[in-house]
């Protein structure tokens, strides 16, 4: 069948219209908050304390981790959810594709995540008085790194559970390995040869570098190769997220 | 243009077959049943239907539409609901509607208007704007056909409508469904309520461990087993040597206890009646009432899928 405008304008409201629920429904769930902002505080208190590192070196850090788990948080918490409950048999069944619902998914995860890193950039420039390189540059980061860690949920959410727990555990499995791979603690020019080269295909180090340019403006891999690999990173988790969901649910 | 179209259809699970080479049509405006035990395949056949399963072979259309290759399309004309109300407990009972008239491309100008006359429909307005966590069993499945009706669909899919509920629901369902099939709605009914789909379906298809045991309309397929023709018996006094006296009656093949009543099963009503009228006379015993039955559909769901075995010896209950 032909994939016609009218096909992409219908899925386009569709995911739209599920942003919009998981935006009522799921936002106030305390273990979203718990797994989003709690966890990547404590994280950063952990590495912190003791140091003497100046605050500027963190925050990017701190924001890239935040989007990190926040963003990826929202769909392993309600998709197996829906599931128990069965509400997601009614997205299943809409006349929408599974595009529609990846996306409008990862769109209510990137929602979320970006409204929280951007209270701790204002909560950041109030308590610290941080200087910044390009405000715009942070803004399209933070925005790319939410979305691209959306998607990143979303993938692990298709694993076909109604247990929040089983994806909660899988997804950890991969985002915390994640901090000490990417430059957000450990800089990447201190890392040995081997961790330098599992840094390129981790999402996270494009995420914190493009970050580290809008608060710094340094970079380790260039801002054109951020932008461009999280670019890559959204399609790759958009194309495996269909793919799931699809092979799941038949 | 049939509503549905069902050629060959199979679907496996691993080594499990749920549904095996099933061939239907259901034309327009029908009210079709599709009846069977747990674990039958009715469910799979419906999520077939709605293009949530693939099948493992042959094809199923809607409207012409073939549910694999024009899956949005397909949809678009249908309405779902499932045997589990699926709606989102905290959200309203508008918010609810709302969000279904979207993901179906209802038009904003019509949402409202459309969700208001349902809500008014299935009796629950006054509620709209209450989470529906704090809904009854029933009023929760209310809403759930009301979200499957948001896109005035011509082709209605209801797994198990009224299972369970109290009987205000159950009426209220009953009636809609009747009034949309008068409006020309095409009606695809899953129930284990057999008598629900005698009274209701224009036809219904029995289905048994995935294969389809028998097509037709409700009263053909009772013609069918003529056989389980009953005398029916409401006595002023029961006993166990009552009971056993009555078994014996010449062409009784069967005794039933339902209820406060006795059911004598036989291929010939008439002298069944003659000797027990006889029996119930010489011991002074005064039946409160006596009626002769045809086989019920249930009995002929019973026969076709062979959920009968184990009382076939059955002689006499005590």
């Amino acid at each position: 069948m032909v994939y016609t405008l009218e096909n992409l304008k219908n899925d386009l409201h569709g995911a739209w219209a599920i942003t919009r629920k998981d935006l009522t429904i799921y936002y106030l769930k305390p273990n979203i908050y718990m797994s989003g902002i709690l966890f990547p505080l404590f994280m950063l208190l952990a590495f912190a304390v003791g140091r003497n590192a100046p605050i500027i070196t963190l925050i990017p850090g701190l924001i890239a981790i935040t989007a990190l788990f926040s963003a990826s948080s929202i769909e392993p918490v309600s998709i197996p959810i829906e599931r128990r409950t069965k509400t997601f048999d009614r997205l299943l069944s809409a006349p929408i594709s599974i595009f529609a619902l990846v996306l409008g998914e990862s769109i209510s995860g990137l929602l979320f995540s970006y409204s929280i890193c951007i209270l701790m950039l204002v909560a950041g420039a109030i308590l610290y008085h941080l200087s910044l390189v390009s405000i715009l540059i942070l803004l399209v980061g933070i925005a790319l790194s939410c979305f691209t860690f959306a998607n990143l949920g979303t993938v692990f959410a298709a694993y076909p559970t109604e247990n929040v727990g089983e994806v909660m555990s899988l997804l950890n499995l991969v985002r915390l390995p994640l901090i000490f791979i990417s430059g957000v603690f450990i800089p990447l020019e201190a890392m040995p040869s081997w961790g330098r080269a599992v840094s390129a295909i981790s999402p996270l180090t494009y995420a914190s570098d493009i970050l580290r340019y809008g608060f710094e403006g340094v970079t380790h891999v260039g801002l054109v190769t951020d932008i461009v690999m999280l670019l890559l990173f959204v399609i790759i988790f958009q194309l495996i997220g269909n793919l799931l969901y699809k092979k799941f649910n038949e | 243009m049939n509503a549905i179209e069902v050629t060959t259809l199979t679907k496996h699970f691993g080594s499990l077959v749920a549904v095996n080479n099933v061939t239907f049509t259901v034309p327009k405006g029908e009210i079709f049943g599709y009846l069977g035990p747990n674990g039958a395949g009715k469910t799979t056949t419906i999520r077939i239907l709605t293009g949530i399963t693939a099948p493992t072979s042959g094809t199923a259309t809607i409207f012409g539409h073939d549910i694999q290759r024009e899956k949005l399309t397909a949809r678009s004309s249908m309405g779902i609901v499932p045997e589990t109300s699926n709606i989102y407990d905290d959200l309203s009972a508008w918010k609810n509607l709302m969000f279904s008239a979207e993901l179906y491309h209802v038009r904003k100008s019509e949402r409202e208007s459309r969700a208001t006359e349902l809500l008014k429909t299935f009796e629950i307005y006054d509620r709209k704007d209450d989470k529906v966590h704090g809904f009854s069993k029933g009023m929760k499945r209310r809403l759930t056909i009301a979200m499957g009706l948001v896109n005035s669909p011509p082709l209605l899919f209801l797994d198990e409508p009224t299972s369970g509920l109290d009987v205000q629901s159950n009426l209220i369902i009953r009636q809609v469904i009747r009034d949309l099939n008068e409006q020309g709605v095409t009606v695809f009914l899953t129930t284990h309520n057999i008598e629900e789909a005698n009274l209701m379906c224009h036809r219904v298809a029995i289905i048994n461990r995935g294969i389809i045991a028998a097509i037709d309309s409700p009263e053909r397929l009772k013609k069918t087993i003529q056989s389980v023709q009953a005398v029916e018996l409401a006595l002023e006094a029961m006993s166990a040597d009552i009971i056993e006296a009555l078994a014996h009656i010449p062409h009784v093949n069967d005794i039933r206890r339902e209820g406060d009543k006795l059911r004598l099963y036989t291929e010939d009503p008439g002298s069944v009646v003659e000797a027990a009228m006889a029996y119930l006379r010489e011991k002074h015993i005064r039946p409160i009432s006596v009626n002769t039955l045809g086989p019920s559909l249930e009995e002929v769901f019973v026969r076709l899928t062979g959920l009968d075995k184990g009382r076939k010896n059955e002689k006499t209950v005590t």
